[in-house]
């Protein structure tokens, strides 16, 4: 058995707005979502930026003992889970039970709460930390809260994949459907900012002073960010019975690991293009359906040059419009990929290409029809979202508009054909 | 409680090799033979504690990989970064792929990098590296953490390794579902093999022992001397069954089906949870997708630890699925508590009861002289529960 799965809710918290509504405008009208960071001070590292979302209250979004009972991470994660629930339009009853299962994806998880355990614990000994903060920690937490919020009774996991952990979690969300162990699943991902991650990236020397522009010349690294985006994903079955508007179609994904070193990519990019390769053809189409690209762009040199490469290696000759969102937001991490397939969405439902800022002297090593500075318009209705991330874990996923691409026997058979 | 519908028939699953690193014995041989020395298994000495001073602790509730020493399997060179997690890991990796038959003096044999895979689940991370460096970050300056150690602290990054030093690029997934995500990464497994994006994957779990993750189990009181804070790492590698035969390999035993649930406390205001009707719901359902009646089943490998609390609400939702006489086991009495390794610990365990073992330490019926079906099951803090259903290979 097999189904096709759609996105019928969204929900997003990001540095540029909570709520699709206003992720959707600012993401379009290329603002900017990085500033001095404010939770913690960076004045010695020489670093002070970061796509810290300010505008985020737990409070605004959880109940009292919601927000008592779990971290940042967890808070942003369900507030999004919420906004994807009520954008839906899904009953609760449909949340409920056995049928129903959570997936989120993240690189750090309930880190605040580690924060607190281990600055207690490293500066006043042992008596100093709370027994009541220590079942708040751990990566596992993030689909429990949410699911014990929605009702959700079926699988709840985490997919800690780094800065590929949204497609890692969506693209299993939708096999979970397709494998008919779940009929709705609600994925993506999250992730905080927090000073040890912050410190690494700074003596990685990975880290941009004030702006991340992914694919210039004169590129000079990452600005972390941080947020959550979720999805409600439905088969299709589900879907037409309660009468939900598809928003967009999970078409397929592609997985690879490169085996190569832990923080830089691979320099042939082999893993990178057989990911994109596989999204294409378990999509059920060619490199020429595809419209529009969402860049993973994180704004370092190694990771645009080898994004390039894949980009040339599938596409030829054809310049195929591509843009990194990392511009405006930020390298969100484990969230990155789940708030740009949101972005994907937007694309999809509105045929709006999000720009990639402070794109200023064109990389002839990263030589490509990036959407520079300013939102294009465009067919859209077929969307690649590419995370290339750290560990050499490669995931990009396809999405698309409904009903566009072709019924799911022929994309089975192409992919083994193109495998073979 | 009726199970749910089971999903569409899928091609069966076979265990073709074992790869195991655990206080009890390092590689497959060893651990099984562990397992069959009842004198070893009972009364075993706690340890010295290799992996942190704890000199200050008096007769501490640990179980270590003692005198654990990765170069023996992984040469000298390369290790100086490495975190423990990501070594356990490895070498249990290693020792799967050799176990089975697809590796051989570190090349491929049968299958390819491209096909082969690792689906790996961890509940903490790598402690170690996130202590090591915010110690240095909080008590001297952040500017001097060492750059080479910080992908350490990122949740997959051991997962990430086991892909660099085995070349697994099909895929790598590392699972986080606490005790329950080592049986939670034979299922995700069952999803990936089913969409054919590997013809061979290392699934299980490792967890390593570290001195911020002992000090919070004790400090929360979760520990006693029945309930020891282990660490370890297990993989089996698994194929579809026509892959298997394809290349003549070994089998050790079938995976048949799989179940999960989660079942939150009703006050709104309790985290840690034993949820005894999600086990049973997730023990029902796995009976269910493998097809298997519950009298079928000749031992459960419980996941009781000797914590009340969660040994009662186990013992309640398996004496609810099965007859008075079925064997029911508690490994972890023996191994200790693995957290994200549990899981695959406990598959590890039902592989030496498949090939003749028997079955220890009982807690409630007896044990058989042969193990047709064996069932593993996992309870997370949560509420949230697993369980998978092997058979004995039968070619």
């Amino acid at each position: 058995m097999s189904t096709r799965v759609y996105i019928t809710g969204v929900g997003v918290v990001s540095s540029l707005g909570l709520g699709k509504e206003e992720f959707y405008r600012s993401v379009a009208a290329g603002q900017s979502g990085i500033s001095p960071v404010s939770s913690f001070d960076a004045t010695n590292l020489g670093r002070l930026y970061a796509g810290e979302v300010k505008q985020f209250r737990a409070r605004d979004h959880l109940t009292a003992v919601e927000s008592r009972r779990m971290g940042r991470c967890s808070a942003m994660a369900l507030a999004a889970a919420r906004m994807a629930v009520g954008d839906a339009g899904i009953d609760a009853s449909h949340l409920k039970g056995p049928r129903a299962a959570v997936v989120l994806g993240t690189t750090m998880g309930e880190a605040d709460i580690l924060e607190d355990l281990e600055g207690a614990w490293i500066q006043k000994g042992l008596r100093g930390v709370h027994r009541s903060l220590l079942p708040k920690y751990g990566s596992t937490l993030l689909p429990i809260h949410v699911a014990r919020a929605l009702g959700a009774q079926g699988m709840v996991l985490t997919l800690p994949a780094a800065c590929a952990a949204g497609n890692y979690a969506i693209g299993f969300g939708a096999d979970l459907i397709r494998s008919g162990r779940a009929d709705v699943v609600v994925t993506g991902s999250t992730e905080i900012i927090q000073e040890l991650q912050f410190s690494g990236f700074v003596r990685l020397a990975a880290m941009a002073t004030e702006r991340c522009q992914p694919f210039d010349l004169n590129r000079q690294g990452l600005i972390i960010g941080e947020g959550a985006g979720v999805v409600v994903l439905e088969s299709e079955a589900h879907a037409v019975r309660r009468g939900a508007r598809a928003q967009a179609e999970v078409g397929g994904y592609g997985m690879t690991c490169d085996g190569y070193h832990i923080t830089r990519p691979h320099p042939e990019a082999v893993g990178s293009i057989e990911a994109m390769r596989q999204a294409i053809t378990r999509s059920g189409i060619t490199p020429a359906d595809v419209d529009f690209i969402n860049a993973h762009g994180t704004g370092t040199k190694a990771n645009d040059q080898a994004e390039s490469k894949v980009i040339h290696d599938i596409f030829g000759d054809r310049r195929i419009p591509i843009s990194s969102m990392k511009s405006m937001l930020g390298h969100c991490m484990g969230a990155a990929s789940a708030v740009e397939a949101i972005g994907c969405v937007m694309t999809i439902e509105k045929g709006i290409y999000p720009p990639t800022i402070g794109y200023e002297t064109p990389d002839p090593e990263c030589d490509m029809d990036v959407v520079a500075n300013v939102a294009r318009t465009g067919k859209g209705e077929i969307v690649l979202n590419n995370s290339l991330a750290f560990g050499g874990y490669n995931a990009v996923a396809c999405f698309a508009k409904p009903d566009v691409l072709p019924p799911i026997a022929f994309r089975r058979a192409l992919a083994r054909d193109t495998a073979a | 409680m009726e199970p749910l519908p089971s999903p569409p028939r899928r091609e069966p699953r076979v265990i073709t090799g074992l790869g195991i690193v655990s206080p009890l014995g390092i590689g497959r041989e060893a651990f099984e033979a562990a397992l069959a020395t009842p004198e070893l298994l009972s009364n075993r000495p706690l340890s010295p504690v290799e992996t942190f001073d704890a000199t200050k602790l008096e007769n501490p509730p640990i179980a270590e990989v003692r005198g654990f020493d990765p170069a023996k399997y992984l040469g000298d060179k390369g290790l100086r970064t490495l975190d423990r997690l990501t070594k356990l890991m490895v070498v249990a990796a290693r020792l799967g792929l050799v176990d089975a038959g697809i590796k051989k003096d570190g090349a491929f044999v049968h299958s390819s990098p491209q096909r082969a895979g690792i689906v790996s689940s961890n509940a903490y991370g790598s402690l170690e590296a996130i202590v090591e460096l915010d110690r240095v970050a909080k008590l001297e300056d952040a500017r001097y953490i060492n750059p080479a150690k910080f992908p350490n602290t990122v949740a997959n990054s051991a997962s990430g390794y086991v892909s660099i030093w085995e070349s697994l690029q099909a895929l790598n997934v590392a699972v986080s579902d606490g005790n329950c995500g080592g049986l939670d990464a034979f299922a995700c497994a069952d999803i990936y093999l089913d969409s054919e994006r590997a013809d061979v994957l290392a699934v299980g779990g490792a967890e390593a022992m570290s001195e911020a993750l002992f000090l919070a189990f004790e400090k929360f009181g979760a520990l006693s001397d029945k309930t020891r804070l282990s660490e370890g790492a297990a993989f089996a590698i698994v194929e579809p069954e026509s892959h298997a035969r394809a290349r003549g390999a070994r089998g050790l035993a079938h995976i048949l089906g799989f179940g999960t649930a989660f079942i939150p406390p009703e006050d709104d205001s309790t985290l840690v949870h034993a949820s005894s009707e999600a086990l049973e719901r997730a023990v029902r359902d796995a009976l269910a997708d493998a097809g298997v009646a519950p009298e079928e089943v000749d031992v459960v490998a419980s996941s009781m630890l000797g914590v009340t609390l969660f040994d009662r609400s186990e013992l309640r939702a398996l004496s609810a699925v099965f007859p008075k006489d079925t064997c029911i086991t508690a490994p972890k009495l023996v191994l200790g508590e693995t957290l994200g390794a549990g899981g695959a610990m406990g598959v590890a365990t039902a592989l030496a009861w498949l090939g003749g073992v028997t079955p220890a330490p009982v807690v409630q019926g007896a044990a058989k002289a042969k193990t047709r079906i064996a069932l593993v099951t996992a309870m997370g803090f949560y509420g949230n529960a697993s369980a998978l259903v092997l058979k004995r290979y039968e070619s």
